[in-house]
């Protein structure tokens, strides 16, 4: 299931892939978007309107793949990062994969990067053709990645190049320690203390919650509580799944108490 | 755990990890705590967490006035290394009614006779306290500054943990299935972690107190009631009392953190386990709260929740050794206000299961009072 997993199915991909034919064509956009979230920039981005959302802004963007050149523009005004342009037509033996990437460092052109599948697992290591900053405004790049074709459909990430040693030594600002990693951003709570009181054997998100706050600010655990989940799920050695999860409670964001208020105005 | 135990208290809130650990510093041993979820899971855990002194029935303001002076030094009291996030910034009870202004000033006669400090004042008076308040219709408040409210989670773990260094065994995640008697006397208790003897068992489990008794084919008159609680995002600290009115049923404060913390009752609400969340609950508490404290209206809301209250007949609990099953007690039926109560009333119990003379009588809260009439009803609860 997408929903525990974050990966999506050879179904859920089915509905949204390009025919064969259409990818023999020329570069097309794949949208793996699952989510029905209020969200649209993809729709604004296509200047072909090769980009529909049916029904309201809740619902599933839906790529009209006639109208698509390939262009790449929407890849990086997606925020989910889910939007992909693939090339078929590159070479006889390699597809281009054109990805959105929100890492530093970022590859150089030339370079070898190590493809991910959707589940994060490599691939090898391929050519980046090309990279593509989104200015200055937008800080998603889109790297161009010739992988083999039997893999075009499959590679949908890189591995950050020269993994974590060497980031540290490009970029100092990036290091980070339990005790000034965030993880409530609400309520300041430090992933050293969340450690704290799971060693002082506090089990569960919602313990964490009432002894160190966490999750109960303006945001309500959007972030923190899939963050502590982790850290529950890696300390005792049970799946995520498995972790569990503290009660949602309304409204689902901040709402002026007058907004309530019998007869009054929203 | 172990197979055997002194004593088996059921219920891992306030009242439950009080009593441990007052049993276990007057020296018994062998005490097991079991709780079905984890310690503040049920009714403490989601409850206003107010402490108020001022009180119609001379027991209840005892009761509260001698838990104040133990919540001003429970981490001292305790050895808790956290903060238990207590802050007196008064009570503002508000009078909409002559009635009500009438026995608010029996209340305060009887207050005073008890050494609680509690002011008399007149509107202005009161919005000289609160300057937001809207005296619309207000016949007048009373004021006391050593109420306040304190952290229903970390007073929990503070008597959880005192316990825990004195030998006390608690076990989480663990509910009692059976009770298991021999003759009309209590002996053990079943688990799903299973079977543990115990010499007494102790029920503090809250709503839960008549599912417990019935295990043993006896009735307890406690009944689970839903009250709803919203919150809001931090501001500055504008407001330092408890903002409460039992005639409109709403209660409002601002935590040290800059959160307000509301309520309001609902007349109406059936006995229930339910613990959802109302839209109702919602517009009710909105729409009272901004009359009485317009100001209120801008603030953003992030969290509304539900909870049980364990009521009785009289809103007074029931702490009493059960007839026909000895050695089975029960402490439950609090009302929503067993927060407040539960150091000093934990102390007395204590003292009584360990032959010392209890500094407070509290045979008002018998359980045969509801068969002979003699109710204890409570004039100041919302």
């Amino acid at each position: 299931m997408l929903i525990n997993t974050g990966i999506p199915t050879k179904e859920d991909l089915a509905k949204v892939d390009p025919s064969a034919e259409r990818l023999a064509q020329g570069p097309v956009a794949i949208v793996e978007c699952f989510q029905e979230i209020p969200c649209n920039p993809c729709v604004d981005a296509c200047k072909r309107n090769a980009i529909n959302i049916e029904g309201d802004i809740n619902g599933l963007p839906i790529v009209d793949f006639e109208k698509c050149n390939g262009c790449g523009v929407c890849i990086a005004h997606c925020p989910g990062l889910a939007i992909f342009v693939i090339d078929k037509t590159y070479s006889e033996s390699h597809a281009v994969v054109r990805l959105p990437y929100e890492f530093v460092p970022l590859p150089e052109k030339g370079q070898l990067a190590c493809a991910l599948n959707r589940a994060g697992e490599e691939l090898g290591n391929f050519e980046v053709v090309r990279v593509i900053s989104g200015g200055a405004k937008n800080k998603t790049t889109t790297i161009w990645l010739a992988v083999p074709q039997d893999l075009a459909m499959e590679v949908r990430s890189i591995k950050a190049p020269n993994s974590a040693p060497n980031i540290q030594n490009s970029a100092p600002g990036l290091q980070s320690s339990p005790t000034d990693t965030l993880i409530c951003r609400c309520e300041d709570i430090t992933l050293d203390e969340i450690r704290r009181v799971i060693a002082d054997g506090y089990r569960t998100i919602d313990e964490i919650k009432r002894v160190t706050r966490a999750g109960m600010g303006p945001c309500q655990g959007r972030t923190c509580r899939q963050l502590i989940a982790q850290e529950l799920s890696r300390h005792f050695g049970i799946p995520m799944e498995e972790v569990l999860m503290s009660t949602f409670r309304p409204p689902v964001k901040p709402v002026k108490l007058g907004s309530f208020v019998k007869g009054g105005d929203l | 755990m172990k197979k055997a135990y002194d004593i088996v208290i059921i219920g891992g809130g306030i009242t439950g990890c009080a009593l441990g650990f007052e049993l276990a510093k007057r020296g018994r041993k062998d005490i097991l705590i079991i709780e079905k979820e984890y310690l503040t899971s049920g009714a403490t855990g989601r409850c206003g967490a107010g402490i108020r002194q001022q009180w119609g029935t001379v027991l209840n303001a005892t009761l509260a006035r001698d838990s104040t002076y133990l919540f001003e030094n429970l981490e001292e009291y305790t050895g808790y290394k956290g903060d238990c996030g207590l802050n007196q910034g008064g009570y503002l009870i508000v009078a909409y009614t002559e009635a009500e202004w009438t026995q608010f000033q029996k209340n305060l006669e009887l207050q005073h006779g008890l050494n609680i400090p509690v002011q008399k004042l007149d509107p202005q008076g009161a919005k000289e306290i609160v300057p937001h308040l809207n005296t619309e219709g207000l016949y007048g408040a009373t004021f006391c500054p050593t109420d306040g409210h304190a952290d229903p989670f970390h007073c929990t773990f503070a008597y959880a943990k005192g316990a825990e260094r004195l030998g006390v065994e608690i076990a989480t995640y663990t509910e009692v299935t059976g009770l298991r008697t021999a003759g009309d006397k209590i002996i053990g208790v079943e688990t799903t972690k299973g079977y543990v003897q115990a010499g007494t068992v102790i029920n503090a489990s809250g709503y839960n107190a008549s599912a417990i008794t019935k295990m043993v084919g006896m009735e307890v008159p406690v009944y689970p009631e839903r009250h709803q609680i919203l919150i809001t995002e931090p501001v500055n600290h504008i407001q330092d009392p408890m903002v409460i009115s039992f005639h409109y049923h709403f209660y409002c404060q601002q935590t040290p953190h800059g959160s307000f913390i509301m309520g309001i009752g609902d007349p109406t609400e059936p006995v229930s386990y339910n613990i959802q969340s109302s839209w109702k609950f919602m517009e009710d508490c909105a729409t009272q709260v901004t009359h009485s404290l317009p100001i209120l209206k801008n603030i953003r809301v992030v969290r509304q929740w539900g909870g049980l209250y364990d009521m009785s007949p009289d809103a007074n609990p029931v702490i009493d050794e059960m007839k026909g099953a000895s050695g089975l007690y029960t402490v439950a039926g609090f009302s929503g206000h067993g927060f407040m109560v539960a150091p000093k009333t934990a102390i007395i119990i204590a003292q009584q299961l360990t032959g010392e003379k209890p500094d407070i009588d509290l045979h008002l809260f018998s359980a045969n009072r509801y068969e002979t009439g003699e109710l204890l009803l409570e004039p100041s609860v919302v």
